[in-house]
This record gives structure tokens, sequence and C-alpha cells, in this order.
């Protein structure tokens, strides 16, 4: 398969300039690029969502046109998007099938086959545990995915697009989905792999495509580059240091948890925090770390366990309750949980101090029309004016907002899940930066963060969860990846000194 | 969060036993049949008369119209959309039926015209539900204006009388069984089977469960959504004629509330308002639930003035009970 | 952005507005009297009332199907209390009101605390409160009101009706508290994106709640009004008021989905649908013609705006 020339363009604004890519049967392609550089509009004009403006695609040295994505489909092209598109409420079986049922006569669905050769399917990718008559809603992230597999197998893919595959899986299986690429791979399935994970794309990529900017800055075998080299033709710079560490002082202790319970998730933590000090927690998704966060927030009231700020024990009920007494979450799903996409830059900053903004019940425009020129000018955030809608903004420029609206409340103690997901390198060395500059002038910070170089670049010390303990705290002079990622994986400590 | 909700169910996600699947893939039918035979045993203890083969005949044939019409409105339901005009369109089809058996039209046509007018109404609406993108709950409050204003602009709300004997078929008995009965039993049937066993059937679910992913899986999602609207008027055609013969005259007017009525029984029968799951056989169970319900109330005494209310003390406790029970299943974390 | 399109929408509507104003006068002479206009005031208010409430509740992505069922039960309520409970009337009046209130309140229990989505909920309860009106009144209508409490349905203040003054006073002060405060901006938010409003610290189910009640109030008030313009009670009344408040909010531009809409839209969809109303009867055309044309002009303005929105934004 091959792709040349492809551009396409939306609103008058070129996304993909130009573009030639290919794959060929039995290897893995890795597609690299930052945010917005094109990726998912190039994979989606081989999945035939996207029609392109110009260019060719060659399927077996046939020339093809998509109209639809049947027609990708028909000609051997599957995907696995990285949200995966699964009906929750239909069986296993159902949705590998769905859109392509085997038939008996009459039109009706042959359900025996239907089962049949969905167990053959996934035993084909080793996964004998699954339950084909299960609904999909009963399903962890990783079972999805090789539902999600299994579904491009059974129209006989040659071609397989996967889209950021180990985005939000826990790290057993990442391996145990390489491993199912490897398998694939070794039967003649081409895979066109994105991803951000660099140890991913070394362990299974035979070439690797950079974009940038919607234009292709080149292909090479994977064996004649290293990471440096991939990560400078991404940002078209080289970043001399990933993870400014800013040095803070750092002083007293502001929060104290003790024995904090709430569920299964968040079982008998206690940590200090200081003022100036970066934590940063590490962990496994589903170890606990976001649940944490919530309970400290009053998202999930702690069931027991006590809760000191700044020496006096408070009792956190409601994310009001938190915010009030300082304590501020930029949540993981910035989506759906840190903006409303469709209100001003201006509603959303003040979002979280409209009390303090008002006079009475009225809002003081002016006062907030302030607020936010100055975030927008502190943080940098890019944007037409403090009206434009956010949902309008870039990734980074939208994280920007969700800081800008919880800096606001001026809080002692910021918690941040994830700053960095979802946003493009640049963003990304300018939030750490605002937190170096944060911690300066006294602020606590924890960051949970699933990006191992991240955590231990940017935190003063690490705690590190798993099954909703706390399994080890580093300090940063003594932390390494290998000791994170031991006491991440590793089971229950006992009594860690 | 996120993960927390989908590791959590997945552990103790193993085969299960025939009940338990029974249970979780039909529970809010197992439930509403429950009720029905729980309500049976109690009003029968207090009044004998209560399963006399007559009241029985009367009260399934009566409402059969309501369960004729819910099917299709589940399937509307379950793409996720939802038709207040119902109502006014079973009124609207019941005195086109009964003006055509008056004015000489052979009955066979009085009978099947509904069916296609009402096809032909609800695509329009389908259409502008699909393509043109208006939510479906504001074209269908149009359609709901301009059906009831038409209807009664139109015929001045008369009565139509002297029906012909033959067209009167939700009076016949086809093998002994009353006529709406047979409708609402085989329709039901057919229904659930075409929408279990068909890949149109399982579109429709996956339209409700997941329209984004229905398109990228080749669904033509537009074109699925008018035709499932045109079978739904289809529906209120059949329960149109159940409606108009069952009694020697069509009064030329909507039935109040009709509307909330089948919607009500299509949410209780467990066809979830957000669609993407449910199965027409609740909504039938629902229906007979109500009249069940509507009936027992006569046989109890308890006055006529209270019925209603009562009616929707039950409603409202079904409803609760479901929300319990989806809670209790799926953790809070939803 | 989205401020520039919902003006749109609304400028599109008044100008519809001021057409259809227009064709009507140049229709019928009787049309545009200041008589005839008051009198129309008079009988838009019970909707008017119901559906700026509704603007909010809709705005938050709710809808509230019960207010036609809660208006019945107020009305019986009102003469129960006078007549057989034997309360002054002033007192029933308030007691009456309270108890509509309180049935807001018990929506929005229920849809808060129980998670019942809004549309099921209020189905449910418009069933429960109508049939409570029905069982409590049995059927029996109420009249013989003291001539003062006439004043409020058919008398007039300053020459001008006197439930028009309530229903603009509570337009104008729903209006500046749905675009001036916090508490309209959190209608919004939670309207937009509720997940987000709750991080935020908003409080969203504080304001569920109140919307619910603030529902049941107006449609009390709308009661009271009511069995004060016909000068009796009966337990149907108010049936089907919920679909023409509805059709009013949805036509002034509130998103059905929440997150969008003004109270000067739906004051607009209002006077249009009256317009329409009066001016067709006026024409000759049945009162039922003019129903099928309202159900016409919902359907042409959404989608007209819809046409308008896309080109405009995308």
């Amino acid at each position: 398969m091959s792709m040349k020339g492809m551009s396409k363009s939306f609103v008058g604004i070129k996304v993909l300039k130009d573009v030639d890519f290919d794959v060929r049967q039995g290897e893995v392609h890795a597609l690299l690029g930052e945010n917005g550089a094109g990726k998912s509009t190039l994979i989606k004009m081989l999945a035939g969502l996207y029609k392109p403006d110009t260019g060719t695609i060659v399927v077996d040295g046939e020339e093809q046109k998509f109209a639809s994505t049947s027609d990708a489909t028909s000609a051997g092209i599957a995907t696995v998007y990285q949200e995966l598109l699964l009906f929750p409420e239909l069986t296993v079986a159902e949705n590998v099938f769905l859109g392509n049922y085997p038939r008996k006569a009459g039109g009706w669905i042959d359900w025996a086959t239907v089962r049949a050769r969905t167990r053959d399917l996934l035993d084909q990718l080793d996964s004998h545990d699954l339950d084909v008559d299960t609904k999909v809603l009963n399903l962890s992230v990783a079972q999805r995915q090789r539902v999600e597999i299994a579904k491009a197998l059974s129209k006989n893919a040659r071609i397989l697009i996967m889209d950021e595959p180990t985005a939000s899986l826990v790290e057993s299986d990442v391996q145990r989905l390489m491993e199912v690429v490897t398998q694939l791979r070794d039967r003649g399935v081409g895979i066109v792999y994105v991803s951000h994970r660099m140890p991913e794309i070394f362990a299974l990529a035979d070439r690797v495509t950079v974009l940038r900017d919607g234009t292709h800055v080149g292909t090479r075998d994977i064996g004649d580059v290293d990471e440096q080299q991939l990560v400078s033709m991404m940002v078209g710079r080289s970043i001399e240091s990933l993870f400014p560490k800013a040095d803070a002082e750092i002083g007293e202790t502001v929060l104290e948890v003790r024995n904090l319970n709430h569920g299964r998730h968040v079982r008998d933590i206690s940590f200090s925090l200081r003022r100036g000090e970066i934590l940063g927690i590490a962990g496994l998704v589903g170890s606990g770390r976001t649940e944490l966060a919530l309970t400290l927030f009053g998202m999930t009231p702690a069931t027991s366990g006590e809760i000191v700020l700044e020496g006096e024990p408070v009792h956190i009920a409601s994310p009001r309750q938190a915010r009030d007494l300082g304590i501020a979450y930029v949540p993981e799903d910035r989506g759906l949980q840190g903006l409303v996409k469709p209100m001003a830059i201006r509603k959303n900053v003040s979002m979280a101090i409209i009390e303090k903004l008002s006079s009475g019940i009225f809002i003081r425009a002016d006062a907030e029309a302030k607020i936010t020129r100055d975030a927008i000018e502190r943080f940098g955030i890019r944007s037409r004016n403090i009206d434009q809608a956010v949902g309008e903004l870039s990734g980074g420029n939208q994280q920007k907002v969700v800081i800008a609206k919880w800096l606001a409340t001026n809080p002692k103690v910021l918690i941040l899940d994830e700053p960095t997901r979802g946003v493009d390198v640049g963003a990304k060395a300018e939030i750490h930066s605002i937190m170096g500059e944060l911690v300066k002038q006294g602020v606590a910070i924890i960051m949970i963060s699933s990006e191992l170089p991240e955590v231990l670049g940017m935190s003063d010390r690490v705690l590190v969860m798993n099954s909703g303990e706390v399994t080890d705290v580093i300090d940063r002079s003594k932390a390494s990846p290998e000791r994170v990622g031991a006491a991440m994986t590793a089971h229950r400590l006992e009594e860690t000194a | 969060m996120m993960s927390e909700a989908v590791a959590q169910p997945a552990r103790r996600l193993r085969r299960q036993n025939f009940a338990q699947r029974l249970f979780a893939e039909y529970g809010q039918e197992l439930v509403v049949l429950a009720a029905i035979a729980v309500l049976f045993v109690v009003v029968t203890l207090v009044n004998p008369r209560f399963v006399n083969p007559n009241n029985l005949v009367t009260i399934f044939s009566g409402n059969a119209y309501i369960a004729v019409a819910a099917i299709g409105m589940a399937m509307v339901i379950m793409t996720g959309n939802i038709d207040v005009s119902v109502g006014a369109l079973i009124g609207v089809l019941a005195t086109i039926a009964g003006t055509l058996a008056v004015s000489g039209y052979p009955i066979w046509v009085a009978l099947v015209a509904p069916m296609f007018v009402g096809m032909a109404i609800n695509a329009v609406i389908g259409v502008l539900v699909a393509y043109a993108r208006i939510p479906a709950i504001v074209v269908t409050l149009g359609a709901l204006s301009i059906l009831r204003g038409g209807l009664i602009s139109v015929t001045g709300g008369t009565w139509i009388t002297d029906l012909p004997p033959d067209f009167l078929i939700a009076q016949k008995r086809f093998l002994s069984v009353p006529v709406p009965l047979l409708f609402m039993i085989v329709l039901t049937v057919l229904a659930f089977l075409w929408m279990r066993y068909t890949a149109f059937g399982r579109s429709i679910y996956a339209i409700g469960g997941n329209r984004e992913a229905a398109v990228a899986t080749g669904i033509p999602v537009e074109r699925r959504l008018v035709t499932v609207f045109a079978i739904h008027g289809a529906f209120a055609g059949i329960a149109a004629i159940l409606f108009a013969t069952q009694l020697q005259v069509i009064q030329s007017t909507v039935p109040p509330n009709l509307e909330l009525t089948i919607i009500t029984a299509t949410v209780i029968g467990g066809v979830s308002i957000l669609g993407g799951s449910g199965t027409v056989i609740g909504s039938t169970l629902a229906t007979i639930l109500f009249a069940t319900i509507g009936s027992a109330l006569i046989f109890v005494n308890v006055s006529a003035y209270w019925l209603r209310a009562v009616i929707g003390l039950l409603i409202l406790a079904t409803v609760l009970a479901d929300m319990w029970r989806r809670h209790g299943r799926n953790g809070a974390a939803a | 952005m989205n401020y520039r399109a919902l003006l749109r929408h609304e400028t599109f509507l008044a100008v519809l507005l001021a057409i259809v104003l227009v064709v009507l006068a140049w229709q019928s002479d009787r049309f545009f009297t200041v008589a005839n206009l008051l009198n129309q005031g008079r009988l838009m208010t019970e909707i008017g009332l119901i559906a700026i409430a509704m603007t909010f509740v809709i705005a938050t992505g709710g809808i509230d199907l019960s207010v036609g069922s809660i208006l019945g039960l107020v009305a019986i309520l009102l003469g129960v209390f006078w007549q057989n409970v034997g309360l002054p009337l002033p007192l029933a009046i308030v007691a009456a009101i309270a108890a509509g209130t309180l049935a807001g309140l018990f929506n929005g229990l229920i849809i808060t605390r129980f998670k019942v989505p809004p549309l099921i909920a209020t189905l449910a309860t418009l069933a429960l409160y109508r049939g409570l009106a029905e069982g409590i009144s049995q059927a029996r209508s109420v009249r013989g009101y003291p001539e003062w409490f006439y004043v409020l349905g058919q008398g007039e203040v300053l020459g001008i009706p006197t439930q028009l003054w309530i229903l603009l006073i509570g337009a104008l002060i729903a209006s500046i508290i749905l675009a001036y405060t916090r508490w309209g901006r959190t209608v919004y938010a939670i309207g937009s994106n509720e997940v987000a409003s709750r991080f935020s610290g908003l409080q969203v189910e504080k304001t569920k709640i109140a919307l619910y009640m603030a529902s049941g109030f107006a449609a009390s008030v709308a009661a009271v009004i009511f069995v004060s313009r016909v000068s009796t009670t009966r337990s149907d009344m108010g049936t089907g008021i919920e679909l023409d408040a509805i059709t009013a909010v949805v036509l002034g531009g509130t998103s059905i989905f929440g997150g969008r809409g003004t109270v000067l839209g739906t004051f607009i969809g209002l006077c249009l649908i009256q317009a329409l109303k009066n001016g067709l009867s006026l024409a000759g055309v049945k009162g039922d013609g003019t129903i099928m044309l309202i159900g016409a002009v919902l359907i042409l303005a959404i989608l007209i705006s819809n046409v308008f929105e896309r080109s405009g934004s995308r």
C-alpha cells in the first residue's frame, strides 16, 4: 500500500501538504508527530473517513478511491481507533461482526458462525478468557482493544492501522499488545502504528515516518535513528533539556494525609507535602492515583482517615470545600472534567472564582475580563480574544486555560493529573516552566503522570502507588526508573520504611 | 475514574450461568413480568372476579393498540431519538381509516391506508431528524401541533358513525383469539426477533449505542434513521386501526396524552431513554402492566377519581426501582 | 462565536415577528389595536411564566413536562384550601403556591438524588400530579371567588392587564439573572458540561433543584392567574401547556441539549406564537388551524436557524 501527494484542507487551512506514505506486507511502520502534525488526518484518509483533496492511494498496485469506510474495508484496510469504536450494549461477538455478518438463507444472521468465528479470532489473539457473549460494557480497556483487533481481523484486513493503541493501557497489557502486533506482522499484515511512546516504537517498528505541521519530514529505518533524532525531527529543533527542574525553596508542611481511605482504590494512604515541593505520583492506570486526587479534592470524600491542611484537620466533602480550603485540581480528562468547551475563555477562567468576581449575585464583567487577560499573558495562551470559545483552542492552550482557572483561586496545594497528556512538546515545556514558577512562589504541587521521565524529571519526591496503596516514597536523588518501576508493579512491600 | 469503571466489572466477568445471563440481559422485562404476576395474585385474592376471562380479554385487547404503537416507539427511542407526536398521528390515521371506510372505498383500503400514510408522515420526520439534524423532540413537537391542529380543523372533531361491520376488525376473533391480542403478540414477537437477529435490527442498537462508531463501521446511519421512523409510522398505522375499530364510532380527535402513555410504557419496559438498549418485549409487558393496574384498581374499589394518581405513583415507583437496579449493577462509577 | 450565533437567532426571530405583525395588521384592522394587543398579553401570561422558568430548565439540559399537571393541581388546591379547608383566600393562595413549589422540589429531588433523566422523572410526575388533582377535586369545580380576586386575571393596573405586569416584571428579572449573574452562568455551565461544572466547584445539584422548584413556582403562579381569569377551577386545567411552553422556549433559540438560550428569545417566541394564534383567528382561521401553523413555524424556524448557523460558523 502506498499513498502519494496526500493533501487535505479544512476550512481553508491546509492540515496536510503533499505527504507520501507507504506500508509493506509484514512490516510495522510507525507514524510519529506532535499533536496537530496531521497523523490522524492521514490515517482517516486511509480509512476512508476523509476524502483527500489531492493524492492517490494505491493498494496492491491498484489505485483506490475511498468514498466511505466500507470501501477501505473491502480494500483490506482496517483501523483500531484511539477512542475505541465499540457498542457497549452489544456482545463481543456482535461487535466483531457488526455490519459484516455472515448470513443464512433469507438474510437472517448466522449466529452460530458469528460466535464460533469470534471465538476463533480471539483465540488467535491469545484471548481465551474473553467470553464472546458478554456485553462489551463489562470489558476493560485492554479487552475492548482486543475486540477491536479481532474485528479488524474478521474483515481479513491486510493493513491494520493502530492509532495510539497503548495510550490507555497498563504496562502488562502493553506487553501483551506488543506481542499481538508482532504476531500479526509475522503473519504478513502491514501495520501502521501511531504512537508517542519511544520505547514501543523502537521495540516494534521496522520503519518510522515523522510528520510535522502537515508535512512529511522523513522516513527512516529504525536502525538508522535514535530517540534524540526522532524528537528533533518531530519538533524541528533539538530540545536541550526536556524537564527543566527549577530549584525552589522547600518550606514547612502544608498538607498532611494520614490513613486516608475511599473504596478499593484509596487504601490507608499517608503522606505529607511541603511548600514549594513537587510530589510526583507514579503508578499504573488503575493504581488509585486519580482516585486519591479525587478524594483529596472532595469529589469522592474520604470514608476514613485524616487530612491536615496547614496544621488544621479538615473535612473535605465537595470540590467546593476543597477549593475554599485552597486545594485545586487540574483533572485528567480535560474535555470532560476540565473545560466547558463551547464557553468563552473568559467564562472558563472565572469559573472557580465566580463568587469572588461578583458583587452580590452580579458578575463584575470588567474584573472578569482583567483576570482573563492577565492569565492569557502570563501563561501565553494563544487565542484571538477573551471571548473565543475554549473548544477552538489547541490542546496545549486548553490545558493552560484549565491551569489558569485553578491558579485564579490562589491554591496552596495544586494537584495536576496528567498535566501534559495530549499537548505538544512546546506547550509541555511551557507547562513545566509554569510549574517551576509556581513552586518558587511557595505553591505545593502534586503531579500525577504516566510518563516516567516526566515524574522523575519534575518531582522532588516520588510517591508510587499500586492497587490503591502507597508502595514507595522516593527522594529525587534516589529515584530511578528501575526503583519506581519495581514499586509500580510489585506486590505491596511489607512496611516500607 | 475511567479506569475504575472499566476495571471493576472486568474482574468478575467470567462465564455466567443461564439465570444470571437472563437477568443481566432481560432484567427490566423480568421485573415488569414479576410486577404483573404479583398484581394478579393480590387483586385476585381481593376480588376473584378479576381473573374472569371476559375481564382479561377486555384488559388486554383494549390496550393492545398502545403496545403496538410502543413497539415502533421502542425502536425510535433505541436509536436515541424520541417521538412526542405519535398520539396525534394515531388520531389522524384513525380518522383517515374511518373516513375511507364510510366513503365507500373497499374495506381493505381503509385498513391498509393508515400504515402507508403513517410511514410517509414519519419518513418526513425522519428526514428532518437525520439529514436536517433538528433534534427529534423539536421536530415531533412541531409535528404534534401540525397533526393535532390539522385533524381538528379539518374534521371539527366530529364523530364518524355507521362504520361498516367488516371494518371493525378489533372486535373480531381469529381462531377464537381477539384480533387485537393477536396483533399485539405476533407483532411483538416478530419485532423482537427482527431486532435480535437481523443486521438491520442490530444496527438500531448500534446507532443508539454509539452513533460515531456506527458511522465508522459503515452503517448508513441517516438512511437507517429515516427507515426506523417510517417503520414506527407503520406501527402507528396498525395501532390506529386497532384503536379506531374497537368501538362502533370514531371520534376524530386525538386521544389525550396518548403519546405520553406510549413513551412511558416503552421506558418502563426497559428501553433506555438515552438509546442503545432495551427490547420490545419489555414495552409490551409494560403496556400490559399499565392495563392491569388500571383494571385492578377498579376491582379493588379504588375511586375512579384516584385512578390516575395511583397509576402515577406506580409509574414513579417503577422508575425509581429501575434506577436503583441500574445503579446497583453498574456501581456509582458511571 | 456562540454568542453571535445566538444573537443571530433572536434577530431572525424578531424580524419574523415584525413581519407577522405587519401582515396580520394588514389582514385585519381589529388586530393592531391597543385593546386587542393588551388582551393577547393577558392570554399569554400563563404560558409565558412557565416558559420563562422552562428556559432555565432547558438551558441546563433538563426538561419539565409536569408543569401542566402542577398548574392543574395548584388550581384544585386553591379551591380546596379556600372552600373546603376554610382558609382566607390570600392564605389559600400562598398555601397552594407553596404546594406547587414543593411539587417542583420533588421533581428536583428525583432528578438529582436518584439520577432519573428529567424527561422520565417529569413524565412520571406529570401523571402523578394530574392524578392527584383529579383525586382531590372529585370532578367538582370551585366557583364564586370574592370580587377582588378577579383583579389578578381580569383586571388592569395603569391600563395594562394585571397579569401582564407580572409577566413583564418576571421576564425582566429572569433575563437579568440569566445574563448577568453567577446563577445564570452556572445554568449555562451545567447545560454545556455538567461534569466540568462539578469539578469547578459549582453547585450543580442545588442549582438544578432550585430550577425545578422555580419551574413549579412559575406553574403555581400561572395557576392562580388562570383561576382568576376564568373564574373557576377544574382538574384538567393546564393540560398540554407544557408542550406550548417548550415550543416557545425552543422557538426562542434555547438549545434542547442545554447550554444555550435567553429569556429574550423565549419572550419573542412567545409573542410570535400568540400573534399567530390571534391574527389567524381574526382572519377567520379556526383555532385549531393556528396550532398547525405554530408547529410548522417551530420546525421551519429551527431549520432556517440551523442553516444560518452552519453557514456562519463553518
